[in-house]
């Protein structure tokens, strides 16, 4: 397990380190950030001490060298200290990178996270219910409801959302209270981003998981225990569901790397400051160092999840082997 | 009054971006109808020039508002985070209203229940005094000012403020005090290349101290408009300690205002508190009813106005500052019976002009042609019909002073949708049916319906129109290059304060014209710089705004570089508890400091 671990993490490091460097100099070589961040009564002078502070006086092979030292050392700008992990300060708002990217974390970690466990909750028990039921008139319902609701989007079903339920007062406003000061009010200002994010993802859930229990429900092991005379309901459950697991875990993994990166549509939806939101309004104000730090930031999580996926493998599948 | 900006022009885009454009005239408190006789009368007390107050007018405590109670905090909706907290870089809509509350400079505005504006004393005992005709001004500091550190204001700290604006790290605020004491464009810089950071200060000669209650500003030319220039959010106080961390002041400044800053999140969120050490005797246009506001960003127009019209929970305690109601509900909030009784409305201070590039377009047919084509009242729908603006017949909006009201050479109120015959026939006289015309618009949605209308009404007159589409973020810095490979643009402009001279001078001085410049239209006429030189140094108010007007008619008839569009309005919304809600005539906005909860 270990070996595999350090493997997949040095992968994962190559992949960072590449992409930092695609990024860094696609933005950086691109054009002159220090006219986008000097404003109207702006002189040469001005641009100079601009590049000055922000260090873009210097070739772009050091200002890169700089860049990645100090994600490891910190670094000194004019307008303060950077500590490590430093990703420079934003050229929009004057803050750290790394602090903004922290604050809004648990914005989209407490959506990612709340939402999983109601898609993947309600997705597995339909999706499992169905399959149960195969042919039946609920087989038929879930598959034709999931089917439907798989093809909504949340710039569709948010608004809606918030037109019979927010607007018209029957529940709060979305919004973010940190969890530490009330697990209540967390819950209730994230309850509408969860059901509508849950009503799109669960139909997902439903479908894989009642195709790939339809498929493991064929499988030759679980015929042997069926024919070993093992009740239909153990066999289900302990044979063909655990068997169903492994493409499940795959999808979850992959939709929690990009949720937790940030849900960019479902927090412009719902006005959530996270990590999405952040982006967007990093790309749309040009601000370089803010729109590199969540794009390594967010790709950072997206390959731990990965990693977490391959290790959880071989928990489901004892025929899976890490070494 | 020099090349800058797009930052007014910029401000446009923060308002229209929000969707945000409405209605009508400055009415105080729960003003709802359209009334069109209501408007006019309104536009007209909008347009008149701000009187110069006395230091009985800017003696505080400011006159109570009816019904008022202290306590609670107020919801703000807010679609933009702000990205400046140094007074000194703040010029955009949004941070002017946000500067009304945090920050405090020698002048500001006090209106009245009325609407009436008078221009006042803020730290400063009175509006300034001149014995010169505004080649010298002096104020005095009135007592127990403070910051929200508790320091004592003196004279030392407005001294600081104005020369650490000549520091190489300030580069969006306000120039004209600059450039009026040490020189034109960006060369002011040169007086005090350092700012007051390395110890070097302005010559006595021009701005002298000579004890810490005076400050005595000395001009070369006589500035009349300097108590106006000084109500600039940008002029704001600044200590003169070591809390001036310079570029670092625009995360964490020290605050003057009757709230102070809790906490900011950028992008996120604000929390404003009160500030213990602001005395009300001392300030005659602010109150400090509420405990505090939390604002919240990234409320698009349309998410802030349905929550404002359903008016449940926390939204009764709620107000936007700066969005407007989206245009496309504006008929349900008038419907609303509920809703109906807490809008605010008035005119905002922008004009939209079609450009027309006179380095591509020489021929005055030509642009007469375009002008005459232009769908002027289809524009006015996109952007929210009556409540979004107003048909414009000449270039200085219904705000500035002297405002003349049913101006329009070019017919355009009476043919909103444009004459394509007319054009035509200019076209042809011209010999030029079948141009082709380059026309860049930006990508947002509004500007994206707007070009269709444009492009259909500009062919149907002989016109072959090629759309550009260009980046709404950097829509000012493309068109502000004199290069910039286009034939017709629209922009935005409003004026800093009620008057043609912070207008007209940026927007058609031909002496200007350089990349980056606000003269969008590249028009170099000898006659209107001559003017401009000339009425810039009329020293009495009302014969200066005669004269403006007289040369705004010059460049709209005989030179015509840009086609009028429309001029703007501003409808908002407000909660059911909240109270003491009216239009600011200063900041074009719902008044910040008048509002209380009222349980």
């Amino acid at each position: 397990m270990l070996p595999f671990l350090f493997r997949r993490t040095l992968g994962a490091l190559v992949i960072l380190f590449l992409l930092t460097t695609f990024t860094f100099f696609v933005f950086f070589a691109a054009g002159d950030p220090a006219q986008m961040s000097c404003g109207k009564n702006c002189t040469a002078d001005n641009i100079a001490l601009i590049h000055q502070n922000l260090g873009l006086d210097k070739p772009i092979t050091t200002q890169y060298w700089d860049f990645l030292v100090g994600i490891f050392t910190g670094r000194n700008f004019s307008v303060g200290h950077c500590p490590a992990p430093c990703f420079g300060y934003s050229f929009a708002t004057k803050q750290q990178v790394w602090a903004t990217l922290l604050d809004r974390l648990p914005t989209t970690a407490s959506l990612a996270i709340g939402g999983a466990v109601v898609f993947l909750t309600v997705g597995l028990a339909t999706g499992l219910l169905a399959a149960w039921k195969r042919g039946t008139f609920v087989d038929k319902t879930f598959t034709s409801v999931s089917m439907v609701l798989s093809s909504a989007q949340i710039y569709i079903l948010g608004p809606i959302v918030m037109g019979i339920f927010v607007y018209s007062g029957l529940l709060e406003s979305p919004r973010y209270v940190d969890f530490t000061s009330g697990p209540a009010a967390w819950g209730a200002g994230l309850l509408i981003p969860w059901l509508v994010m849950a009503t799109i993802f669960t139909a997902q859930y439903t479908r894989m998981s009642r195709s790939t229990m339809v498929e493991q429900l064929q499988e030759e092991h679980v015929r042997t225990a069926k024919a070993k005379g093992m009740s239909g309901r153990y066999v289900f459950l302990r044979y063909a569901w655990r068997g169903s697991l492994i493409p499940i875990v795959t999808i979850l993994g992959m939709d929690l790397g990009s949720l937790f990166g940030g849900a960019m549509i479902t927090e412009y939806t719902f006005q959530l400051a996270g990590l999405g939101r952040l982006a967007i309004t990093s790309v749309t104000t040009l601000d370089l160092p803010m729109i590199l730090g969540v794009l390594i930031f967010s790709s950072a999580l997206i390959l731990l999840f990965n990693i977490i996926v391959d290790a959880t493998y071989a928990f489901i599948d004892p025929r899976v082997r890490l070494s | 009054m020099n090349a800058f900006s797009t930052r007014r022009a910029r401000a446009v885009v923060v308002a229209l971006a929000a969707g945000s454009l409405a209605l009508t005239g400055c009415t105080s408190g729960s003003s709802t109808n359209n009334d069109k006789a209501q408007t006019d009368k309104d536009a007209a007390a909008q347009a008149k020039a701000v009187p110069l107050g006395t230091a009985k007018d800017s003696t505080g405590p400011a006159p109570e508002v009816k019904g008022a109670r202290k306590g609670g905090t107020i919801r703000v909706y807010q679609r933009d985070s702000y990205n400046h907290l140094d007074p000194a870089q703040m010029y955009v809509s949004d941070q002017r209203d946000l500067a009304k509350l945090i920050f405090r400079g020698l002048t500001t505005y006090k209106q009245d229940d009325d609407g009436k504006t008078t221009l006042v004393g803020d730290l400063a005992t009175d509006s300034g005094t001149t014995t010169d005709k505004g080649k010298t001004w002096k104020y005095t500091l009135k007592d127990n000012i403070k910051f929200a550190d508790g320091k004592p204001i003196t004279s030392a700290d407005m001294r600081h403020s104005i020369e650490r604006m000549y520091a190489k790290f300030i580069t969006d605020g306000p120039m004209y005090v600059q450039q009026w004491l040490s020189g034109e464009g960006t060369t002011y810089r040169k007086a005090l290349p350092d700012g007051p950071y390395k110890g070097k200060h302005l010559p006595d000669s021009v701005l002298e101290t000579p004890n810490d209650k005076t400050i005595i500003f000395h001009f070369k030319q006589p500035q009349p408009q300097l108590p106006y220039a000084l109500a600039m959010a940008g002029h704001s106080v600044v200590p003169d300690s070591k809390k001036d961390t310079k570029d670092k002041y625009d995360v964490d400044p020290v605050c003057s205002g009757p709230y102070m800053i809790a906490d900011f999140k950028s992008g996120k969120s604000m929390k404003l508190k009160r500030n213990p050490y602001w005395d009300p005797k001392t300030d005659s246009a602010r109150h400090q009813y509420v405990d505090g506001f939390n604002i919240t960003f990234n409320h698009q127009a349309s998410d802030s106005t349905k929550r404002l019209i359903s008016d449940q929970g926390e939204a009764k305690n709620a107000v936007s500052f700066t969005n407007s109601v989206e245009p496309t509900l504006t008929r349900q909030a008038l419907d609303d019976k509920s809703a109906s009784k807490r809008l605010v409305q008035g005119y905002q201070p922008y004009v939209w002009q079609m450009n027309m590039n006179m380095d591509r377009i020489k021929d005055k047919k030509i642009r007469d042609a375009i002008t005459y084509a232009l769908p002027n009242g289809q524009i006015v729908r996109i952007n929210g019909g009556s409540y979004g603006g107003e048909i414009a017949g000449g270039l200085l909006a219904p705000t500035v002073a002297g405002y003349k009201k049913g101006y329009d050479p070019y017919g355009k109120l009476k043919h909103p949708n444009g004459e394509p015959e007319k054009a035509k026939k200019l076209l042809k006289e011209a010999g030029k049916v079948g141009m082709k015309l380059v026309y860049a618009y930006s990508n947002t949605e509004i500007r994206q319906k707007e070009a269709v209308a444009i492009e259909t009404a500009l062919n149907e007159a002989g016109f072959d129109v090629q759309k550009k589409e260009v980046d709404a973020a950097s829509w000012y810095q493309q068109m502000g290059k004199v290069d910039n490979g286009f034939d017709i643009y629209m922009t935005g402009w409003g004026q800093d304060w009620a008057d043609a001279s912070t207008v007209i001078p940026p927007s058609y001085d031909g002496s200007t014209i350089q990349d980056g410049s606000s003269n969008y239209s590249h028009i170099r006429d000898q006659h209107v710089t001559d003017e401009v030189k000339r009425i810039s140094q009329i020293t009495d108010p009302a014969k200066a705004a005669d004269e403006w007007q007289k040369l705004h008619f010059y460049i709209v008839e005989k030179v015509n570089p840009a086609a009028p569009v429309f001029y703007t309005k501003m409808l908002q919304l407000y909660g059911s508890n909240i109270g003491g809600a009216r239009y600011n005539t200063d900041i074009n906005y719902l008044d910040p400091t008048t509002l209380y909860l009222k349980k």
